[in-house]
């Protein structure tokens, strides 16, 4: 209990009278937009399979319910302790990222290693890879003797970095891998890191690439699918199909859409994956630019509630757990997004608190249980 | 913190930086645009094709094949479609397809199909024909060959009755948009028997291909395929062998029926046999071995839609209404194969017993009631005789005298529980209501009771006098004797001597013994005996099994049809049975349980319009009997004119 001025706070200081309203309205309002567009891109295909048309939603929903519980279960604990633990949680990731690539534990499709498969779930640890590597840079960073970074601080966070980075790399999960990125830059960017220190970082990651390439490590259809965009006219046919079909969905759907359950485009299941990754198509077809930017809207307020809170932290851990989220879900939000509109590239990141999937959805509420956490108790 | 405050703003601003590039992209793209995209999505439309499943197949207790499917080559019409000069164009198929345009035109007229449904024309068409069609699409729009899978029947017109047929789904199909949701406009839906039955495990689930086609209808990629999920298959408890013999001696004792001259009848002529049924069943398990029904049809006159002659055969006035299924789908009174049933529910309520004796003088009257005199079959007076003599010479006068005892227990208490005692034991055995066989539209029969007849009286003044509208005595009378209003249908008769047959249980009769998936897993269907037992100990059931023994042993009704029967290889245990049914001629019936001291069939045979039970339908279950039990055949016996 704190006496200041003689008043006691002991009551306004309790954190669960200091959650984040904002916060929690524009995630539920993310998650309602959602299980509608689920609903809307899957309805019409499972009638014809004469399967139950909810059973997207209501899977969807299940792993709502374990996200909640989650939330407030991380909520709970303060953050701190979170700090201490940071290296076990990172340690066991990637223990599960290996575990995952080995044959007969971890699950294939696609040509690509990423699942487990338990008790009819799928888990994919590098959905979680993006949380422990928050905690783990949060927590390294917020050690540190001097006031900002000096070069030896840095390649440690490279090289611990590195290690999730590229076992998520060589599934291959390119999209996972840009995530990890844009979390290790925004976290560096707030702690400090001097400007030519993130230049060389940058050098050094473009020569990686491009060894890569030259190595085939990458496989040769996601370098079509990275680079259709570029070249619209002459990319591989699939590729170009989805990005043409996803591109004519949003334009379809104009300034006032064509209302919900009527978009052409996703009645008639033209555009691939749309539960999934280009989930944005639905908002986009049946509610027009005005949905699409009102969606954005709830992302952007996401965000800003995320640095906000890294601002408002009360020590160096929240800030940078706060900034590696705010990270974290503004690169997704932005590659996801911008493949849906011919921007970026066509690398599978889900939309977060959007998209179907389970290991994200879950992922995406445990940053938001961080957030939370580190708002509560904010005051020294 | 000041430093980490600036570095947060460097953060926020290159998240402000992709908000203002994605709605940029957005505006662009759902704005300016927008109208262009909305065109090309205009442009490119699905298409889904929808390729049939194979409806399953049905065979019978061994596997062997009752119905298949083979592929036939049909030209098909859709009137909707047809070109400007529709009449010239279907004039140019008529040569190609040898079919005169007269009969084309007639077929799309029917008011059977929409407009918009594909009617086949031509069946079985040559490759040639199917070749030069495709070839010249162009001249002949709204019409198209098609590889069409139509049913085959290996044994002919065997079993016509039990397998039903199938035809293009009618408009009164289409109509009923609950029971066929998912059915298109060509599609084939079991409209009798099994097929009708058994439609829903049968048809089997379309699949359907999915192509996007851009403005000009070309196919520019397939999107996705369903595959077709063919239907399930049947496999009966029917045996072909034991359907072939039953149908034949059916048809042989109806033919011989007709040579008969029966004296009896009134007026006595000879007699007409219009129709009639037989069923065997296996007592233990409730599984029907043959089921036969005449007159019959043959369910391939529908595989190329139902053509004129045939339609006058099975619908035309003179026709004999041969679509229907005797043994399930009318009624009669049972005459006196009720009697065994009316003895175990006389000595179940103390009104008879087994080791008693009965008078069976020629006429009984009911006490108090002189002007209404109930005959027995014969002028002479028989004796005392013990229930077994009874059912053997099948004395009516015994039977009189319990139906009057159940009317006194009646009369003693109207309202009360045993006010239809009698009624309640007959209904114990499945009378008056549906058996729940597997086969569709199957009619109840009717046990009368005081609460019928008054709501009968009241919908029909007309038909009763006065003083007849109430319960008499005479009702409980005639209905010992299974005269009267009762009416059963042969399938409730196979299910109740089955009862006696099995040691007291009531079997769900069924024809399918189970089904079998694509994928081979099978399911058994919902026949079973052990759902419901009777009242009545063993030693009563053997009573009335011996009994029934000597009913075709010397001196027994059924004597004279099983004379020269090898009686003690295959004991016959049997009851006959002749209902009037006045201004017709009298119902042949006879129901057996053969080997009579542990029964593995019951064999019940129905004529209408028959003679007596011994004249026509005894020796029909003979036949039958020689035949399961590969006995030499004597051909069809006189069975003499006895009860």
């Amino acid at each position: 209990m704190d006496l200041v001025a003689g008043r006691s706070f002991a009551n306004e200081r309790r954190p669960i009278r200091h959650l984040d309203p904002v916060l929690l309205i524009a995630t539920a309002c993310l998650t309602i937009v959602g299980l509608l567009s689920i609903y809307s891109s899957t309805h019409r295909g499972l009638e014809v399979l004469h399967e139950d048309p909810m059973i997207y939603v209501k899977k969807q929903v299940a792993g709502l319910i374990l996200g909640i519980l989650l939330l407030l279960i991380i909520a709970t604990v303060d953050y701190r302790f979170f700090k201490v633990y940071a290296g076990f949680i990172y340690a066991a990731t990637v223990l599960a990222l290996i575990l995952v690539r080995l044959p007969g534990i971890g699950s294939t499709a696609n040509g690509a290693q990423r699942w487990f498969q338990f008790a009819g779930f799928q888990i994919t640890p590098s959905e979680f890879a993006k949380i422990a590597l928050i905690l783990m840079l949060a927590a390294m960073l917020s050690e540190l003797r001097t006031t900002e970074p000096m070069l030896p601080d840095v390649l440690r966070v490279c090289i611990v970095s590195a290690v999730p980075m590229i076992l998520v790399f060589i599934q291959p999960d390119i999209g996972t891998t840009i995530v990890l990125v844009a979390i290790v830059v925004g976290i560096l960017v707030v702690a400090g890191t001097r400007l030519r220190h993130l230049l060389a970082l940058a050098a050094a990651s473009v020569v990686l690439v491009a060894l890569a390439f030259q190595l085939h490590v990458i496989r040769d259809y996601q370098i079509a699918r990275l680079t259709s965009f570029l070249d619209p006219q002459n990319s591989e046919d699939v590729t170009k199909y989805n990005r043409d079909q996803a591109e004519l969905a949003i334009g379809a759907g104009g300034l006032f859409g064509s209302g919900y359950l009527n978009g052409v485009q996703t009645n008639l299941d033209f555009v691939p994956e749309q539960h999934t990754d280009f989930i944005f198509t639905v908002v986009g077809e049946e509610f027009g630019f005005v949905g699409a930017a009102f969606v954005l809207m709830l992302f952007a307020i996401l965000i800003w509630r995320a640095i906000r809170i890294s601002y408002l932290s009360k020590d160096p851990f929240g800030t940078y757990v706060a900034a590696g989220v705010a990270s974290m879900f503004a690169i997704q939000m932005f590659v996801n997004v911008g493949m849906v509109l011919g921007i970026m590239p066509i690398t599978g990141i889900p939309l977060p608190f959007v998209s179907y999937g389970g290991s994200a959805m879950l992922a995406n509420f445990i940053a938001a249980g961080l957030l939370l956490n580190v708002h509560m108790r904010r005051f020294k | 913190m000041e430093k980490s405050t600036s570095r947060l703003k460097v953060l926020a601003i290159l998240v402000a930086l992709m908000f203002a590039a994605l709605t940029t992209r957005l505006w662009f793209l759902q704005v300016l645009a927008s109208a262009s995209a909305t065109t090309d999505v205009g442009r490119q439309s699905a298409r889904f094709v929808e390729t049939d499943a194979t409806r399953g197949r049905i065979f019978d207790d061994r596997h062997r094949p009752l119905v298949l499917n083979r592929i036939s080559l049909e030209v098909r019409v859709t009137k909707d479609q047809l070109d400007d000069d529709a009449e010239g164009e279907l004039l140019r198929l008529s040569d190609i397809i040898g079919i005169p345009v007269r009969e084309i035109r007639e077929g799309l007229d029917s008011t059977d199909y929409y407009d918009y449904q594909a009617k086949p024309v031509a069946y079985d068409v040559d490759k040639d024909v199917s070749f030069y069609l495709s070839e010249h699409k162009d001249e002949f729009p709204g019409v198209e060959v098609v590889p069409a899978a139509v049913r085959e029947y290996p044994n002919g017109n065997m079993a016509a009755h039990v397998l039903g047929w199938v035809g293009q789904i009618t408009a009164d199909n289409i109509a009923d948009t609950k029971r066929f949701k998912d059915y298109g406009p060509n599609d084939l839906v079991g409209q009798a028997g099994l097929e009708r039955q058994y439609e829903r495990f049968l048809q089997g689930r379309k699949g359907r291909q999915k192509y996007l086609i851009n403005s000009n209808q070309e196919i520019v990629r397939q999107l996705g395929e369903v595959p077709a999920v063919p239907g399930d298959d049947l496999v009966l408890s029917l045996d072909i062998d034991a359907q072939r013999i039953a149908e034949q001696a059916l048809a042989d004792g109806i033919e011989h029926t007709r040579g008969i001259y029966d004296e009896s009848q009134d007026p006595p002529g000879y007699l007409k046999a219009n129709s009639g049924a037989v069923i065997v069943m296996d007592p233990t398990t409730g599984g029907i071995k043959a089921l036969a029904s005449w007159p019959t049809f043959d369910p391939s006159w529908w595989v190329q839609d139902l053509s004129k002659k045939h339609a006058a055969m099975v619908y035309g006035d003179n026709s004999g209404a041969p679509l229907l299924n005797r043994a399930t789908q009318l009624s009669f009174a049972p005459g006196s194969t009720f009697k065994p049933f009316i003895a175990l529910a006389a000595e179940q309520h103390g009104l008879a017993s087994f080791s008693d004796y009965y008078p069976c003088p020629p006429e009984y009257i009911y006490p108090g009631d002189t002007t209404t005199v109930f005959h027995n079959w014969t002028t002479a007076n028989l004796g005392t005789i013990s229930v077994e003599q009874a059912l053997k010479i099948s004395c009516d006068t015994v039977f009189y005298q319990f139906g009057a005892d159940f009317y006194d227990r009646y009369n003693a208490d109207r309202l009360g529980k045993d006010a239809t005692l009698l009624q309640d034991s007959l209904r114990q055995f499945g009378f008056g209501a549906a058996t729940k066989l597997d086969l569709p539209l199957e009619t109840s029969g009717l046990i009368p009771d005081p609460t019928w007849k008054a709501q009968f009286a009241k919908d029909h003044p007309e038909v009763l006098l006065p003083d007849e509208q109430s319960w008499l005595p005479g009702d409980d009378i005639q209905m010992a004797i299974g005269q009267g209003f009762v009416t059963i249908t042969p399938m409730q008769l196979a299910v109740a001597y089955s009862a006696i047959a099995n040691g007291g249980k009531i079997c769900r009769p069924h024809v399918v013994d189970h089904i079998e998936d694509p994928d081979g897993t099978t399911r058994p269907v919902t026949g079973h005996c052990n759902k419901r037992t009777l009242p009545y100990t063993q030693a009563e059931l053997e009573y009335i099994r011996n009994a029934l023994a000597t009913v075709t042993q010397s001196g027994g009704t059924a004597s004279t049809a099983f004379a020269g029967f090898p009686l003690s290889e295959v004991p016959v245990a049997g009851k006959t049975g002749t209902a009037q049914r006045p201004p017709f001629q009298d119902t042949s019936w006879f129901a057996a349980m053969v080997p009579a001291y542990d029964p593995q069939y019951v064999i019940i045979a129905m004529v209408e319009q028959g003679g007596h039970g011994s004249t026509s339908a005894a020796p029909i279950v003979r036949q039958v009997i020689e035949g399961l039990y590969g006995i030499d055949s004597s051909g069809v016996v006189d069975g003499g004119a006895t009860d």
